[in-house]
């Protein structure tokens, strides 16, 4: 409700960009004044060209690498969101599941989930699939655990509040432990979307014909340090839209989550 | 006379909770009745009983032994209670007038039919114009307002209220006694008012139900003949200290 005034809004983005611009002109300054090697360290020029310099870009299919690395970030975002929540309202629904589930879920959590992707690898094969999968099971238990904690504990005053009018556990969950988890689910959300990035990425780096994480190593083999690095960047780009679309999703979801305690 | 008619018996109610050191007497053998469109309170020291007692007229626990005794064909323990918890307890995700409206979704009523009743609830507790807004837009004064607009939006018959004011400093405490005082002389409830404040008691209630400390027994039932509408000259008045005077006496306080 109370949104900053568009001129301050404006000129907090020309203060992030002067900040980005003075860590460009130091790399660059510094390349130059150490004469470091291109296959060191390749100045923001060298990056910028292997991205924009239609020449130098056309050896590389940018366009293709970020739709297919995007695609699979999406996609194991919406896989995770879904399953999640999912097995998150079984686990809080019956409490002989809570039991019987949250151990193995613990269990499963402990384990390194990025060292699960030669056998995933083996298991599905080259392609979209194994790389959706990696990154899911990283993803997933975030997003299970805090939603579980968001719709189990509860202010117990909450609950006397509609079980005195005899509310029925379906009107419990619809209008108290759902609406209460929502903060709980978008943490977990938020940190999730972290880790589809760095799953699907893992998981093109073992199994994958394109992708930025497929360049990325194809890069590393010509010791092509500027493709390397437009990889980087476009990754960490990919990286904060994400983030920010989420945060959009969440003000979206609770418009009352940003308000101010207010005075009479 | 309607006015001298039972809404409530409570007959020899007790409850006795099981914890690891053994048996905890919450609340030991209290009888009293509570008459239709009675403003009664229960007074008494922390810890005896007086949330437990209550929770048990709401149906959110068990009693141990005893009886509650209402006229079913008058008043049904289900739909017919409206309950203001210590603290206001308004859903952070619902506008004002969303929570008001909560019990009447629980209860499965018509939403839309109750949406002007809704309205004029806000207005009696001084909140119109307020209905758009999420509850942390609002100071605890208001908040525990539109708390009892919602207990009242069903149309209850009982408003069982649990030190509705404990949270709030003196000055809004006093304003909202009086408020309170006005709203049940408009709606023509009954109200059963838990307090730890003694001179709070005298002010509101017809009757006092005093309770002593654990293990809690009924110490008194005293009946406060001071004229209605009460003013705030009232408390300067012989008879009001010595209705307060009485109560400490019951309790022991010396």
């Amino acid at each position: 409700m109370k949104k900053k005034p568009m001129k301050k809004r404006v000129i907090g983005f020309v203060k992030k960009l002067i900040g980005v611009a003075v860590v460009l002109g130091i790399w660059e300054a510094v390349v130059k004044i150490f004469h470091i090697k291109k296959y060191i360290l390749p100045s923001p020029v060298l990056v910028f060209q292997s991205l924009f310099d239609p020449a130098k870009a056309a050896k590389n299919d940018w366009w293709l690498h970020i739709g297919t690395t995007s695609g699979e970030i999406l996609l194991s975002f919406f896989v995770t969101l879904l399953a999640g929540v999912l097995l998150a309202l079984l686990i809080a629904w019956s409490k002989p599941l809570n039991k019987m589930i949250m151990p193995v879920i613990v269990l499963l959590n402990s384990i390194p989930k990025i060292a699960l992707a030669p056998l995933i690898l083996l298991w599905f094969g080259y392609g979209l699939q194994t790389n959706v999968f990696v990154a899911v099971l990283v993803a997933f238990f975030p997003v299970v655990i805090n939603t579980v904690t968001g719709l189990i504990e509860i202010d117990d005053n909450l609950l006397d509040l509609v079980n005195y009018l005899g509310a029925s556990k379906r009107q419990v969950f619809m209008k108290i432990r759902i609406p209460n988890a929502l903060p709980h689910l978008f943490a977990g959300l938020k940190t999730s979307a972290t880790m589809c990035v760095t799953g699907s990425i893992v998981g093109e780096f073992i199994a994958s014909k394109n992708g930025l994480g497929r360049l990325l190593r194809s890069a590393q083999a010509n010791i092509d340090m500027a493709t390397m690095f437009a990889c980087l960047l476009l990754l960490s780009i990919i990286g904060l839209i994400f983030f920010k679309l989420i945060s959009l999703a969440e003000h979206a979801c609770m418009p009352w989550s940003d308000l101010g305690g207010g005075e009479e | 006379m309607e006015e001298k008619k039972t809404l409530l018996s409570i007959r020899d109610l007790k409850k006795v909770y099981t914890t690891r050191e053994g048996e905890l007497e919450a609340l030991g053998s209290v009888s009293f009745d509570v008459g239709r469109q009675e403003f009664v309170s229960i007074v008494g020291p922390s810890g005896c009983g007086k949330t437990t007692l209550m929770r048990i007229i709401a149906g959110l626990m068990p009693q141990t032994s005893g009886e509650l005794i209402v006229d079913k064909d008058y008043f049904d323990p289900q739909k017919d209670v409206g309950f203001v918890f210590q603290k206001a307890l308004l859903l952070d995700w619902r506008r004002v007038i969303d929570n008001v409206l909560l019990p009447i979704e629980i209860l499965k009523l018509d939403k839309k039919k109750y949406i002007p009743r809704a309205m004029e609830l806000l207005e009696l507790v001084g909140l119109k114009g307020f209905e758009k807004c999420y509850p942390n837009e609002l100071s605890g004064g208001m908040q525990q307002r539109v708390s009892i607009a919602r207990a009242l939006i069903h149309d209850p018959k009982l408003i069982l209220m649990d030190e509705p004011f404990g949270a709030l400093d003196a000055i809004t405490r006093e304003k909202m006694n009086f408020e309170l005082l006005r709203i049940w002389a408009e709606s023509k409830k009954t109200v059963l008012f838990v307090t730890h404040e003694i001179s709070e008691a005298v002010f509101l209630s017809d009757r006092i139900i005093v309770l002593s400390a654990r293990p809690s027994k009924m110490v008194g039932n005293v009946e406060i003949e001071l004229p209605r509408p009460r003013t705030l000259e009232q408390k300067l008045l012989p008879e009001f200290n010595r209705y307060a005077l009485d109560i400490y006496n019951k309790l022991e306080v010396k």
